[in-house]
């Protein structure tokens, strides 16, 4: 039992039970596509309601942006394991998404949604605190930069002048859904190709 | 001579040992999931998991998710205790190793 050889089998054994206890724990579905989504729906929103000057562009992208969220968590909902992490991030954005499904909806058909100021204050503080609870949680350095970016945005947008709220905005939406978004699918990705076979 | 500690044959299998290790790290998985983690083929990894069920190391739950068949493993206690132990006993039985590896180490910085 002590020989070179099982020596370095048994130490096998050790980083194998240690790898795939890690493995259990990643967050194992990319959500990167849905960040993409919802920075491509942020941009087509504002352009919608910036050129077409119509109160119904924000509800309608977000809902069609919710459908087809809906839709894709369900097609992945087949395939993964049941975790406390999971179930915790996953509350913080289903929270998220029925707080701004509601908010914006309601804004938008009361003809509220005057202020882009205080418009793009309120995006960027609910998705700081979304993004800052989950990097926590999943202790996410690159996400908690997001966060703060976000919460940067928030106080930007009370105290510039319009061209600057919406620089600040776009800027955000640009880093915090749409290269955040690319960087969580590429990083899964490697990680899916990272992993081997094992064998009985 | 100390006497070396048995490893547990059930746990000691390669796939099973990764199977036990993966489903300590959660609530609880699916079948296509583990399948997907392990890289095993579904022969392979059922009759693993069958012998895991059958020491009372694993539960199994069948169940339909919108008309879909859906099979959930999740480890029991025994199972959790199980691993444990195996853990313990290659730590006991790489003890001495380990101690000389890092006193070489030692010695050569």
């Amino acid at each position: 039992m002590q020989d070179h050889t099982t020596e370095q089998e048994l130490k096998d054994r050790l980083s194998l039970i240690e790898s795939m206890i890690a493995e259990g724990r990643r967050n194992t579905e990319s959500w990167g596509w849905t960040f993409v989504l919802w920075g491509v729906a942020y941009y087509l929103a504002m352009a919608w309601s910036a050129w077409g000057h119509s109160a119904s562009a924000w509800p309608v992208t977000i809902l069609i942006a919710v459908v087809v969220t809906v839709i894709g968590a369900c097609l992945k909902a087949g395939n993964h394991p049941a975790t406390t992490l999971g179930r915790a991030t996953g509350a913080v954005w289903i929270a998220l998404g029925i707080s701004m499904f509601l908010l914006f909806l309601a804004l938008g058909l009361s003809g509220r949604l005057t202020d882009q100021h205080l418009f793009a204050a309120v995006i960027s503080a609910i998705l700081g605190m979304a993004n800052g609870a989950s990097a926590l949680i999943l202790r996410w350095k690159v996400q908690f930069a997001c966060a703060v970016v976000w919460w940067a945005a928030a106080v930007a947008s009370c105290f510039g002048t319009d061209a600057q709220s919406t620089i600040v905005f776009l800027v955000a939406i640009f880093l915090c859904q749409i290269a955040f978004g690319i960087y969580g699918a590429i990083a899964e990705a490697q990680e899916r190709k990272r992993r081997v076979p094992i064998h009985a | 001579m100390p006497e070396l500690p048995e490893l547990n044959p059930v746990v000691h299998g390669r796939l099973r040992l990764a199977l036990l290790s993966l489903l300590s790290g959660v609530e609880e998985a699916e079948f296509t999931w583990l399948r997907a983690k392990t890289e095993a083929t579904d022969g392979n990894l059922g009759a693993q998991l069958l012998k895991l069920e059958e020491a009372g190391y694993v539960g199994v739950e069948k169940k339909f998710v919108l008309r879909k068949p859906q099979t959930v493993y999740r480890i029991t206690e025994a199972g959790r205790r199980a691993l444990i132990e195996y853990v313990q006993a290659l730590n006991q039985l790489l003890g001495p190793a380990m101690d000389a590896e890092s006193a070489l180490h030692k010695e050569r910085s």
